[in-house]
């Protein structure tokens, strides 16, 4: 490039940045600012609600795919028989009006709410109910509820003696009691009996389903479907909620779900107004990028607070991957992990990673989930020199010139840790940690894989160790099997063991099992007190920071009841008002 | 000619055959199946009897065979993704992707060719200056932040929409007002694939007609006192088009097979997207049909280059030496 070209680019990018300002300053504020609005007062009905969608429904099918687009349109279409309010945790009736515990706390018996209807018209009714049972532990369906909806591996019996009552009579004593129903999104009888008996229920409720024919009972109902760009979704003028005030819900008339997979586009979006809600927690990068809308007041950033899915380093506790390797006289010992977990500054890495939008952690419990949360379970503060004399007493000191340590035959301490690409938290972290680790000696190499790989190398036991977040789908522990038994397909440092393989996992089934058929809740929470002190001890997993989540939302969307868990506002769309003017 | 283009179809089929075959048996390869979403949450006895019903237990050679079966007789199976045949969410996305690259391709010729023999037939000045400068700029910007800039700069200023093929409700419309709606959602993400790809023609054709211009037989044209614009277009040109158009050929080609970056952050249904999801999901059919359509894209891309050639350089198509 010459001397002109160059003048000539130094012109234009000047030019360039002088015009982009030029527009910034002198855009007009849209007309939707002009009629602000105090959120908690909007009880309107009306308007439309545009928010965002990050990947899309493979199915309309909620008993078989739990992926959070398909639950978001379950939300959206579908009524609960109970539901678990999410911002107060309180249970509240759905479809079912009322219902009575008998006093073993086995059975059930349900009153149905009358006079409610399927969007076509077909009346809600007891075979619905069964129906749906029926669906979810047939074994040809696969559901994935199914798991969920037993007891010590027993599925429930329910029975309807009448149109309006539904007995479910559980297999033993089951501690979450009758709030288990809150995962049942109950399905049309009418419209799926042909599909199950054919075998091909998998298939039924497919995304090329017509909407005309899905019959919903939900909130809104599916006018369109836009594959790669959007689903919109009108009221459903047959849905049976009202407010306090009798007005029927749902509030806002319609509500689009647009197909965004790029976050950065979302954000942009959101700031342009042609969004009103993002699905996913903002990065804490993003909310000084928001900074100037927020004091417009055009945007809302909403503190759900801590974050209740932990970040959880394991190694592979499975003997065999270690028969032959060198490593295995200290690689699984507890001690190991202790050690670690004693060096990494958790300030630090939440400083680093999170932009000091997070809090420390030891366990997989983090505070966000207050319930449960232990602030007793025993904290490995950091301490370099603690960890040393940790990794010292297990045979690893320094034997030669460079600065790793070595085991007693020459070995050195070093592991192959595995994680998700493309998640920038995991990516950051792991990077924090390898730098953290190499001050006591011990070298991580960190390998990024497709998620679905991590997975599969987990399932087979085929990795040193992994790194990622645990989705928790619900905050009862009880309710989380897979995970805190041995036997668990989600018991991530040995899946799926026939018998425990340790006398502390046995320790910690056992008193899973009992916490989960106890009733009494203060009792619950002690044994689950327990099962914490048994993890801390022996710390198969490392948690380090659970980060503060954060919402962002138009200053035109009001009736918001922020929860922890997902959907974090949408789980309520019955009630989310919009303001129409502007659009 | 006619040879030619049975070579052509020829090499054509073979490619679809190669690149799909590979996809799907590289795919089955990868480590995890369709079923591995669903692997902490499934009990191991049920995600097997899943893993089942899917066909996924069967060995590599019987679900080749039987996808092979299928694929001469242009069926490529169900996506296990969506529950759709293949062909089905093939066609819908391909038409997408072909809307957009047709609309790219155009503006990039349309800038593309004019400023490169703008350029090229000049040796200064400052409107050469500046296109050369614009075009570097051009060349210089990654996709994303390209696409990122453009999404941001209608966000800001409401000049298009921000993302999609149409507005809500667009599938109500009825044609007229339908294609408006789709003339509103174009520019963006057209913009976004036809500036690097406008930048690139106009370089390319600035070297080859500036090459061109002192051939021999352009002097020779004005000497026979052909004014100096017309030697260039008539007699210049056709001559640097050769270059040209062979890059013209890889354009069409990688636009028509879906761009995946500028699909994902202007919300535009193409291939490029489908055949990500497909990939991320170890959708072993849908990632085959999406390959073999990228494949015959390819190849048709590069026939059209090739005819394009033997048009305007008759050697080309005669198998002479050019």
């Amino acid at each position: 490039m010459n001397r002109q070209s160059r003048a000539l680019l130094s012109v234009l990018i000047f030019g360039v940045i002088t015009f982009g300002a030029w527009r910034w300053l002198n855009t007009p504020e849209r007309d939707d600012s002009a009629g602000e609005i105090v959120i908690s007062e909007v009880a309107s009905r009306g308007g439309r609600l545009t928010a965002s969608l990050r990947s899309e429904p493979r199915t309309f099918n909620r008993l078989i795919d739990q992926n959070f687009p398909v639950d978001l349109y379950a939300i959206l279409t579908s009524s609960k028989l109970i539901r678990v309010n999410r911002a107060t945790r309180a249970l509240e009736p759905g479809l079912v009006e009322k219902w009575s515990t008998s006093p073993d706390t086995l059975t059930h018996t349900l009153t149905l709410r009358d006079g409610v209807t399927w969007s076509d018209g077909t009346p809600f009714t007891s075979a619905d109910v069964l129906f749906t049972f029926q669906a979810i532990y047939d074994p040809k369906v696969a559901s994935v509820l199914a798991s969920g909806l037993s007891v010590n591996g027993q599925p429930f019996k329910v029975t309807a003696p009448d149109a309006r009552t539904v007995i479910v009579t559980l297999p033993a004593p089951f501690g979450p009691g009758i709030a288990i129903l809150d995962n049942v999104h109950v399905q049309p009888k009418h419209k799926l009996q042909a599909a199950l008996a054919a075998g091909t229920f998998r298939d039924a409720l497919g995304v090329a389903t017509p909407p005309a024919d899905l019959a919903i009972i939900g909130p809104f109902m599916l006018r369109s479907y836009e594959p790669g760009q959007r689903m919109v979704f009108d009221r459903n003028p047959r849905y049976w909620k009202k407010d306090a005030a009798g007005i029927q819900l749902p509030y806002a008339e319609q509500v689009v779900l647009e197909v965004v997979p790029d976050q950065n586009a979302e954000l942009v979006r959101l700031q342009g107004g042609q969004i009103d809600m993002l699905q996913q927690p903002i990065r804490p990068e993003d909310v000084a990028t928001l900074r100037p809308l927020i004091d417009q007041g055009r945007v809302r950033v909403i503190e759900l607070g801590v974050g209740t899915d932990p970040d959880l380093l394991f190694f592979n506790l499975r003997s065999p991957y270690w028969a032959k390797d060198p490593r295995r006289e200290w690689i699984t010992r507890k001690e190991f992990r202790k050690a670690l977990s004693h060096a990494v500054d958790r300030e630090a890495y939440a400083n680093t990673v999170f932009l000091g939008a997070g809090v420390p952690i030891w366990g997989p419990i983090t505070p966000g989930n207050k319930e449960w949360f232990s602030p007793n379970v025993f904290r490995y503060g950091y301490s370099v020199e603690r960890a040393r004399e940790i990794l010292a007493e297990l045979g690893l000191v320094n034997r030669d010139a460079d600065e790793w340590l070595e085991d007693a035959s020459n070995t050195e301490a070093r592991f192959t840790l595995l994680t998700f690409r493309g998640n920038s938290s995991l990516e950051r972290g792991t990077a924090f940690l390898r730098d953290a680790l190499r001050p006591i000696g011990v070298a991580v190499d960190v390998v990024t894989l497709e998620q679905g790989t991590v997975v599969q190398r987990m399932l087979k036991s085929d990795f040193d160790a992994i790194m990622l977040f645990f989705s928790t789908t619900n905050l009862d522990p009880a309710m989380n099997p897979d995970f805190w038994l041995s036997s668990g397909p989600a018991h991530v440092w040995n899946v799926a063991q026939a018998t425990p393989a340790t006398d502390w996992e046995k320790e910690i089934d056992d008193l899973m099992r009992e916490m989960t058929a106890q009733v009494d809740p203060a009792e619950r929470k002690r044994l689950f007190d327990q099962v914490q002190r048994v993890f801390a001890e022996n710390l198969p997993t490392l948690s380090f920071v659970a980060p503060r989540l954060h919402m962002g939302v138009s200053g035109r969307v009001g009736g918001l009841e922020p929860s922890i868990l997902r959907p974090q506002l949408l789980w309520n769309v019955d009630r989310i008002t919009v303001q129409s003017a502007g659009r | 000619m006619g040879r030619f283009l049975l070579r052509r179809l020829g090499f054509a089929l073979l490619l679809v055959f190669v690149v799909s075959s590979a996809a799907l048996l590289l795919t089955r390869l990868a480590p995890g199946d369709f079923t591995i979403d669903q692997a902490l949450t499934l009990d191991p006895a049920a995600r097997e009897r899943l893993r089942a019903e899917l066909g996924l237990d069967q060995p590599l050679a019987v679900q080749y065979l039987s996808w092979l079966r299928g694929a001469v007789q242009f069926d490529f199976g169900r996506s296990l993704l969506y529950s759709r045949p293949v062909s089905t969410l093939l066609s819908e996305r391909a038409l997408n992707t072909a809307v957009l690259a047709t609309a790219a391709l155009l503006f990039a010729t349309a800038i593309g060719i004019p400023l490169g023999i703008y350029t090229g037939s000049r040796r200064r000045g400052l409107g050469r200056s500046i296109v050369r400068v614009l075009s570097v700029l051009g060349i210089s910007m990654p996709p994303l932040i390209g696409s990122l800039m453009l999404v941001f700069i209608a966000a800001r200023t409401g000049w298009f929409p921000v993302g999609g093929m149409s507005s809500a409700g667009g599938l109500d419309l009825s044609w007229g007002p339908w294609l408006a709606d789709l003339a509103t959602h174009l520019p963006l993400p057209a913009l976004a694939l036809g500036i690097p790809l406008a930048a690139s023609l106009e370089r390319l054709q600035s070297q080859a007609i500036a090459a061109a211009s002192h051939e021999q037989f352009v002097t020779a044209s004005r000497a026979r006192g052909l004014a100096r614009t017309q030697a260039l277009l008539r007699h210049a040109w056709p001559v640097s088009l050769r270059p040209v158009l062979g890059l013209y050929g890889v354009m069409v080609a990688s636009l028509f097979s879906g761009s995946f970056i500028v699909e994902v952050v202007t919300s535009w249904p193409g291939l490029g997207r489908l055949m990500f999801e497909a990939l991320r999901a170890r959708d072993l059919f849908l990632v085959a049909g999406c390959a073999a359509t990228g494949a015959l894209f390819l190849a048709l891309g590069t026939l059209i280059a090739d005819l394009l050639l033997a048009y305007t350089d008759p050697r080309a198509g005669s198998g002479e030496r050019a």
